[in-house]
């Protein structure tokens, strides 16, 4: 019997030392295996005098129930001292950076298009597509802007060459008529899109740029309802209720036009956005002229309407904190992985 | 355009109106002022001193030592400041403009306390160039002895002022408000004050023959021409001085600066000339002869064209009319014959004449305006009383000659107070309608319901045209500001189904996503020499007149100049370039009847990177992923059935032999092209040496893509059975295509192919000269039944059999 007091008192100190599930393992075939010390006990049964069988039997079976016991005891400590060493985090660096994954980027003026596409088509707009090669007839004479005109001064044409009646756009007004042309009214549009100015380029201005034409053409449209539409439309750019103010500003194409300011969002004093003024010139608007109504097809004392012109190279520039247009449409990837 | 607070007091009380609430009443009723500014703040830094005693330098004969009082009453002797002096002009007794220690003088120039040839100086005596009031540095300024010592000068001088900039753009269509009462005029509506009375009264004019004046064209409405005699070309008065130095125009004399207040006054521009070298059957108003020549008063030889209108004594120019006068008959310092003109010259002509020959001046700046032409006779008689009363001694030999085919523009608009208050949005009584149209100068009578409203002459030549011109004036008057804001009543239907908006967004979204491309927007004016580089010159592009920067002539026929122009910069900076731009571009060779060129939407991309390695597998080089990328993109955008074929027109920047196009239909239009850069472009794009570079390029036209067939979005069933999948390999002859092994791929399958992909290309000697090795995953698949390997027997000896057929082998193992 002493031997088998020693034997399980050895298993049991070598089950206790072990410190690995795979040495636990070696231990558990040592002992319990197919040709274990277990196996060999079990196997001189046989050679025992008979009356003496049944007790060794049984006497080897209560000493594999402990092994086995105690086997799994030490499992167990050593499955939860694992689980316990793998959540301590040894030796875990925190300021291991990520591997690098590369994305695409969609330019910051079409994010900011897309915005407000999205922003005027949930109050019922249109989005319309104009030419960047415009002709005199869209760009000025249907505008009110006969040739002549001393207006046309300030709008530094790009001419292209041929008989005259082509030129590089210098706004997207030119969509005002296109689109009384092939919408039915009432209707509301907007049209954005590269306008060009021959001018000479620094940091704040650049020959191309992008702007935003918007149409609203309805029965009995008023200077009140311009006044509403334009708040909403500041409140879905800034995302809050900004004062404005409307004073008198010279279009052609509009009349009254007006010159539209809004509380500079970017300080409550003056900063050098509202150049210290509190106000920001934000957008040019007005009550669509008669002569341009006609000139669309439209009998001015049946329907009547409001434009304006946003400019998109200037609010992504407002937006980013942009300080030289001219990155806009530089292809500098440094630039535009950015967004 | 330049305002002086001051010169404005003249025409209008301003008491208990600041500069500055001023300049924020008009900005929101009448014009956008841009600037405020104090006139010649150094005027009140410097103060009035009394040189008490001047003498000679010790040691420095041109230098005086000066004692000079700063504080006026109770100076005691030790008070004086001792001032060292280079001016000829000091004399004791004078009273002068002091720079005291401390003061800062334009130019940042600070006085300090100085030695100058052993003598302390506390301060300096000044020119009036040293002040920037004038070019004059002969010697010190002096004083009026009037002026009260130790006061500012500005004080003592009452010259306090202030500047308003208003923005030219915003006076583009008032003509009546290019002079001080104009605005004036404005100032007195706003407030609600009267406007002084100008006084027009003509001087005594004499009995003589008028003086001969011959119109010869209809550029020349009016013609009003004034002889004078007896006029000195001396100083004007202070006064008079101070405003022009306030609007920031140099006194010269009495004549040129009478003839600027003029038309800084009422806005009519004017011009004097020698009346002795006229000849003598006197003015003649005429078009130019082409290649006729004038010099004019800046020197400039200027040579005109028959739509230029020309002032001519005789057969001789005298003066571009409206723009500049001509040297010969400038009036110089002895001149006292002279003649005043004052005419109404065309807008268009002057506008046309001041741009081709870049000269625009402030008269020009007016008449392209539309000056009424109402306006010569006051002001040829408010020049010729005020020169009256600065030199007593002139005379006016006799009475003006007043030509002209004019007409008073004046006219009268019916007003309905109705619609003022529906187009403004804004319940304003009938009785505010009426008086701000009195105050801003418009007579008014009652007509029914409506207003009949008499449009004054100096609005009526362009400005005011219509009934919604009127409703403005009510509206700025009663102020946009005060106009509550309004929803407008719902008439709103759901925006048209935008297909071409939403490929835009589906091609950006899927190349900025999942492809990881950058977006750009590019410039349309194509740099010259870029597109020599790409061999793109000789295509017909639309070209610019005017270009800002001169070797940018082209608008651009499509994205990929800018794109591949955008490489070289970038490819210093990254090892790997992928860009795409969605934009337009031109064909002049194809125009509608309306004259416009073809406009194209596409998107242009381009993959940049170091060569592939040799080692590199068959896929991995940029072509290959590229047309991987734009395959993709077709499918996500449902396009149906479309095939890659050779390009049958291969672009100047696409290589020669390896460009390939999709096409839906043969026959139909390309939906996109995909090549490696010709590789002969390389060097010249900047793409050699450090920079060598694998480009592959790909242009899609949405037009094509709006216009091919789509997959409708059926659902297909999910298959029920697992699929097996067989690899082959197949040896080849080097010209046979992978297209024909597919097909018999497909043919050996039947029914059960579900998917082929290539995914290998092996060269190799064991292989034999001039053969390929392309090996495939086939996915097999029933709709019926689990395939076994049964089945992948069958479908392998089918396949063996058949890819004889084609001169190939399966390679086994
Ligand atoms: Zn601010």
């Amino acid at each position: 019997m002493s031997d088998h007091t020693a034997l399980l008192a050895q298993a049991q100190e070598q089950v206790q030392a072990s410190d690995s599930l795979d040495a636990l393992k070696g231990i558990e075939r040592e002992y319990l295996g197919k040709e274990g010390r277990l196996a060999e006990l079990l196997a001189q049964i046989p050679t025992l005098p008979q009356d003496e069988r049944p007790t060794a039997g049984r006497e080897a079976n209560r000493l594999k129930q402990a092994i086995v016991e105690a086997v799994e005891v030490k499992r167990a400590e050593l499955a939860e001292a694992g689980i316990a060493a793998e959540r301590s985090g040894d030796g875990f660096d925190p300021t291991l950076p990520p591997p690098r994954t590369e994305r695409g980027s969609l330019h910051p003026i079409t994010q900011v298009t897309r915005e407000l596409e999205d922003l005027f088509q949930s109050m019922g707009y249109s989005v319309l597509d104009g030419p960047e090669v415009e002709l005199d007839y869209y760009n000025f004479e249907a505008l009110n802007v006969p040739a002549d005109h001393p207006a046309r001064d300030s709008h530094d044409t790009f001419f292209c060459e041929g008989d005259g009646h082509l030129l590089m756009r210098t706004h997207t007004s030119p969509s005002q008529i296109r689109a009384m042309e092939s919408f039915e009214p009432p209707f509301r549009v907007i049209a954005p899109g590269k306008c060009f100015r021959h001018e000479t380029t620094d940091a704040s201005h650049d020959h191309t740029f992008h702007q935003m034409e918007g149409l609203v053409v309805d029965r009995e449209i008023s200077v009140a309802h311009l006044i509403g539409a334009m708040k909403t439309l500041l409140r879905g750019i800034f995302h809050r209720d900004l004062e404005i103010r409307l004073r008198p500003g010279f279009f052609p194409f509009v009349e009254p036009g007006f010159e539209l300011d809004a509380r500079c969002p970017f300080c409550e004093n003056g900063c050098s956005v509202c150049k210290k003024t509190t106000w920001i010139e934000l957008l040019p608007c007005g009550l669509v002229h008669p002569n341009v109504l006609r000139a669309g097809g439209l009998d001015p004392e049946e329907w009547g309407g409001f434009a304006f012109g946003l400019g998109l190279s200037r609010l992504v520039m407002l937006r980013h904190d942009i300080d030289d247009v001219r990155h806009l449409l530089a292809n500098d990837v440094r630039f535009l992985e950015q967004f | 355009m330049l305002i002086s607070y001051r010169w404005l007091q003249r025409h209008v009380d301003l008491s208990g109106i600041s500069p500055e609430q001023l300049c924020n009443d008009l900005t929101l009723s009448t014009a956008e002022v841009e600037g405020l500014e104090p006139f010649a703040p150094q005027l009140t830094d410097v103060v009035v001193g009394h040189v008490v005693t001047r003498e000679k330098h010790p040691d420095a004969d041109s230098l005086s030592v000066c004692r000079v009082d700063v504080q006026g009453e109770q100076t005691t002797e030790s008070d004086l400041l001792t001032i060292v002096c280079g001016a000829p002009n000091v004399e004791a007794g004078q009273k002068v403009a002091v720079a005291t220690v401390g003061t800062v003088l334009p130019g940042d120039f600070k006085i300090k306390k100085s030695k100058i040839r052993g003598v302390a100086s506390f301060g300096m005596i000044c020119s009036a160039r040293e002040l920037g009031i004038g070019e004059d540095h002969d010697g010190i300024w002096v004083l009026p002895d009037s002026a009260p010592v130790g006061q500012t000068v500005a004080k003592a001088l009452e010259i306090d002022d202030s500047v308003i900039e208003i923005d030219n753009k915003s006076l583009t269509h008032r003509p009546d408000l290019w002079g001080h009462r104009g605005i004036a005029g404005e100032v007195a509506a706003i407030y609600g004050r009267p406007l002084k009375p100008l006084s027009l009264d003509w001087p005594e004019l004499g009995q003589e023959a008028p003086f001969p004046v011959h119109i010869d064209s209809t550029a020349c409405s009016r013609y009003l021409a004034l002889p004078i005699d007896g006029a000195v070309a001396e100083p004007s008065p202070a006064w008079l001085q101070w405003l022009l130095l306030a609007v920031d125009q140099r006194p010269i004399d009495c004549i040129v600066d009478l003839s600027n207040f003029v038309m800084l006054d009422l806005g009519q521009p004017n011009h004097t000339f020698d009346r002795n070298v006229l000849a003598p059957e006197g003015i003649h108003v005429r078009m130019a002869r082409s290649e006729e020549t004038l010099q004019t008063l800046d020197g400039e030889e200027r040579t005109l064209t028959e739509n230029d209108l020309l002032i001519c004594t005789g057969e001789k120019p005298v003066a571009l009319a409206g723009i500049m006068g001509g040297e010969s008959s400038k009036v110089g310092d002895d001149t006292r014959s002279l003649l005043l003109e004052v005419a109404s010259f065309d807008a268009v002509t002057v506008r046309r004449t001041s741009a081709h020959l870049s000269l625009r001046t402030d008269s020009s700046t007016r008449f392209e305006k539309s000056l009424s032409p109402t306006l010569p006779d006051q002001a040829a008689a408010y020049f010729a009383r005020l020169l009256s009363e600065l030199q007593p001694n002139v005379r006016f030999p006799s009475p003006t000659t007043d030509l002209g085919d004019w007409q008073d523009p004046a006219f009268t608009l019916a007003l309905r107070p109705e619609r003022v208050r529906a187009d403004l949005g804004a319940k304003i009584p009938d009785s505010e309608i009426i008086s701000i149209l009195e105050r801003l100068g418009f007579e008014i009578s009652h007509e029914g319901d409506s207003l009949k409203v008499s449009v004054p002459s100096a609005r009526a030549t362009k400005d005011i045209r219509i009934e919604r011109d009127l409703i403005e004036e009510v509206g700025r008057i009663h102020r946009y500001d005060s106009i509550a804001e309004e929803n407008m009543l719902a008439s709103v239907k759901p925006p048209p189904h935008d297909e071409r908006r939403l490929l835009v967004r589906a091609i950006q979204d899927a190349l900025a996503g999942g492809a990881r491309f950058n977006e750009t927007v590019g410039y349309t004016f194509i740099d010259d020499a870029l597109l020599e580089k790409l061999a793109m010159q000789d295509l017909p592009h639309v070209q610019i007149q005017n270009p800002v920067i001169q070797a940018e002539t082209h608008v651009r026929r499509t994205v990929i100049p800018n794109l591949l122009g955008a490489l070289e910069t970038n490819r210093r900076l990254h090892e790997e370039i992928r860009l795409f731009e969605v934009g337009k571009g031109y064909l002049p060779e194809k125009t509608n009847e309306r004259g416009e060129p073809t406009e194209l939407h596409l998107a242009g991309l381009v993959w940049a990177s170091p060569p592939p390695l040799a080692k590199a597998s068959f896929n991995e080089n940029r072509f290959s992923q590229l047309h991987g990328v734009v395959h993709t993109l077709l499918n996500q955008l449902k396009v149906k059935d479309f095939v890659w074929r050779s390009a049958a027109s291969v672009p100047s920047w696409a290589h020669p032999a390896k460009a390939l196009e999709a096409v839906c239909d043969p026959e139909g239009e390309v939906l996109a092209v995909v090549a490696p850069l010709d590789p002969g472009l390389n060097a010249g794009l900047g793409l050699d040496g450090d920079l060598s570079s694998d480009v592959a390029i790909a242009e899609i036209s949405l037009d094509a893509l709006l216009a091919a067939p789509h997959r409708a979005s059926h659902y297909q069933a999910v298959p029920k059975y697992p699929g097996i999948k067989v690899d082959v390999a197949i040896s080849l002859a080097e010209d046979t295509s992978a297209q024909s092994v597919e097909e018999v791929i497909q043919q050996a399958a039947k029914a059960q192919l579900a998917g082929v992909e290539l995914f290998d290309v092996y060269r190799g000697e064991n292989l034999g000269e001039g053969r390929k090795s392309l090996a495939y995953h086939v996915l097999l698949q029933s709709e019926n039944k689990t395939l076994s390997d049964k089945d992948e027997q069958k479908f392998l000896r089918r396949f063996e059999k058949m890819i004889e057929g084609i001169g190939g082998e399966l390679r086994k193992g």
